[in-house]
């Protein structure tokens, strides 16, 4: 009971020491909109905040932007940050680039559609964050004709080139490292459930909480490969 | 929606002035574009115009806290015939303050919560100076595209809430849930966290976190720290893992995956006004023996006052395969209403060991002429030389207008 009353008054204290300090609203910021990137460092410096719109923003301003003290729409209309996420741009900055309609940012330069299975294995879910994987990709991964590809895993071996390299082992570890990729091209997954479906190769992994997804999906995940009462 | 809807309203809009009969007050931009670029789809070359439209509609109570915003974009192809192409970006009524506590923002909107993003046709109401912490709750139809337009279908929604503190100027911290449902019941079903704390007037440590229910996983984790002695010297040290996360009702959802985790470090340095440079470099592993290594050097040179010189190279070996490359662009502007600008990208790689090094090449330039305080002209043409083309044009030729 003691322990109880020390608790639920270490918690009162605490509740009442952060409505004390609460109400002290951060500076506002629309002033200052125009000012300089670095008259805005001196400042922060000199508030013990530290500077945030320098050359490593784009990478990092996912924490800034998250809603605890996030301040963006003092100084940015949702326009600045769509025009990245979502697409769009008013030709201002020269140094952007479109792709078709639409303005690219700069982490996708060049020949950017070469290049991007490269890129997005620098942290595979930045890509998400923007694309929708099913909807984005699948829009040109499914014109692919099949065996066209030029990764690893999906290349032709043995001396007739009719063996693809999948079939001896390459793609289990290429699909766990990335098996978002494999989503692009094939969003159902038939071609997975060849081998994995129920009764063959186990694709769970340990530990598996089978009951979390069937709940969530009234089992249709599940049926995909077992029987209705089997799993 | 239809499209038509969306597509009448926006030209509907330049019609207003910049001071209505009710007094409202409506600015923003109007952006009109010619632009020619090759169709990845079609393969063919597309000419065709555009009107971008952003405004802002305030003013329109004596309390000046409601407003209205929206951003949206209509093409009309004039070479192959494919007809009108419309984005709405947004398009939402906002009003602030209510009983000094209530915010109110209801139609397409971006909304950002450390469990999930979406882009939303909906609505979300956030409650504040209650205490030290707010609150915010939104949902609506879940909004996204595919290369031609929304790819949105029905029972597609998103919903989600959040409580995070306000009010302290040196402690940030949120916690979030969000849900997404499909057609075939709920895909996701996470739970977010954000963290800052900025300490002894020159470190920050952060974190951010989601954690997937179905899969009771950490599907992202950040920990990072920022150490900053001057206002013009940063440095950067951050882990991060994730692991690929699907929707509870993708096939996907079921297979064993592996961990990915990164480790960057990196400085920013302004040495004057002249002269600013960063350099970073980040570790990743892919679990199974497999990681890579990246490099990248950047400066920012300003030798005389109309100049700027930009300078971006990286360097990426291992997992997946080699990248070496970079962007020079320089501005110019020999009198005040002209900008010219030019620049190249760069880059040589190696996917796959057996696919052999190639190289990707981009020349672009540009010219900006400022007309009258709200006018501006500008065009941009670029050049890319790759493995795919030999040369390929395109460019986009643009008339902006400020009201």
């Amino acid at each position: 009971m003691k322990k109880l009353f020390f608790i639920v008054a270490l918690l009162g204290c605490a509740l009442v020491y952060l409505q004390q300090q609460s109400y002290a609203d951060k500076i506002a910021h629309k002033e200052y909109a125009k000012m300089e990137i670095k008259e805005c460092n001196a400042c922060h410096k000199g508030e013990g905040i530290a500077p945030n719109h320098d050359t490593d923003f784009i990478r990092g301003h996912r924490v800034l932007a998250s809603k605890a003290g996030n301040n963006c729409k003092q100084c940015h209309e949702q326009k600045w940050c769509l025009d990245c996420h979502q697409g769009g741009g008013t030709g201002d900055d020269l140094a952007r680039e479109n792709f078709g309609r639409d303005y690219k940012p700069k982490s996708h330069r060049s020949d950017f559609i070469s290049l991007h299975p490269l890129k997005a294995q620098d942290n595979p879910q930045q890509c998400y964050r923007c694309h929708d994987a099913k909807a984005f990709c699948n829009s040109c991964h499914s014109r692919f004709p099949k065996g066209s590809l030029r990764i690893k895993s999906h290349l032709m071996l043995g001396e007739s080139h009719q063996t693809t390299s999948w079939a001896i082992g390459e793609h289990s570890t290429e699909a766990r490292r990335n098996l978002q990729s494999c989503q692009t091209c094939h969003p159902e997954g038939d071609v997975c459930i060849k081998c994995h479906s129920s009764g063959k190769t186990r694709p769970h992994p340990r530990g598996w909480k089978a009951g979390n997804l069937k709940d969530r999906s009234n089992g249709k995940v599940c049926q995909k490969c077992h029987l209705p009462g089997t799993y | 929606m239809g499209i038509k809807w969306i597509l009448r309203t926006l030209a509907c809009i330049p019609l207003l002035t910049t001071t209505t009969a009710w007094s409202a007050e409506v600015h923003g931009r109007s952006s009109t574009q010619f632009q020619w670029y090759n169709d990845i789809f079609t393969e063919k070359k597309v000419a065709e115009f555009g009107e971008y439209l952003n405004l802002s509609i305030t003013k329109i109570d004596k309390d000046e806290k409601f407003t209205i915003q929206g951003y949206g974009r209509a093409t009309q192809d004039v070479r192959n015939g494919e007809g009108l192409n419309g984005r709405l970006y947004y398009l939402y009524a906002d009003y602030r303050d209510l009983y000094d506590k209530v915010d109110l923002r209801f139609g397409r909107q971006f909304i950002n919560y450390a469990a999930g993003s979406a882009l939303v046709d909906g609505g979300q109401i956030e409650l504040k100076k209650v205490g030290p912490v707010a609150f915010s709750v939104m949902g609506g139809r879940n909004v996204f595209f595919d290369l031609n337009g929304e790819a949105t279908r029905a029972h597609d929604f998103v919903f989600g809430a959040a409580a995070y503190l306000m009010g302290f100027q040196k402690t940030d911290a949120e916690l979030s849930y969000f849900m997404k449902f499909d057609k075939d019941g709920i895909a996701r079903d996470q739970l977010g966290a954000s963290f800052k704390q900025y300490l002894f007037n020159s470190v920050k440590v952060y974190g951010n976190t989601r954690y997937d229910m179905p899969s009771e996983t950490f599907s992202e984790v950040l920990a990072g720290v920022k150490y900053f002695p001057t206002a013009d010297l940063v440095f950067t040290g951050e882990w991060y893992q994730s692991y690929p996360i699907f929707d509870s009702t993708s096939i996907y959802s079921v297979f064993a995956v592996n961990r990915y985790q990164e480790g960057v470090f990196r400085a920013d340095y302004t040495l004057n006004d002249k002269i600013s440079i960063n350099a970073g470099y980040s570790k990743q592993d892919y679990g199974e023996g497999a990681d890579a290594d990246v490099f990248e050097v950047g400066c920012r040179i300003r030798p005389v006052e109309h100049i700027q010189l930009n300078l971006n190279y990286d360097r990426r070996s291992g997992y997946g395969g080699k990248l070496n490359g970079g962007i020079a662009e320089i501005t110019y502007e020999p009198i005040k209403p002209l900008e010219l600008a030019t620049g190249i990208h760069f880059d040589v790689y190696e996917r796959d060991r057996v696919t052999g090094e190639e190289t990707a090449r981009k020349y672009w330039a540009g010219a900006k002429y400022k007309l009258t305080q709200n006018m501006s002209a500008s065009v941009r043409i670029e050049d890319d030389v790759n493995a795919r083309f030999k040369s390929d044009w395109q460019g986009r030729a643009v008339f902006n207008y400020d009201f």
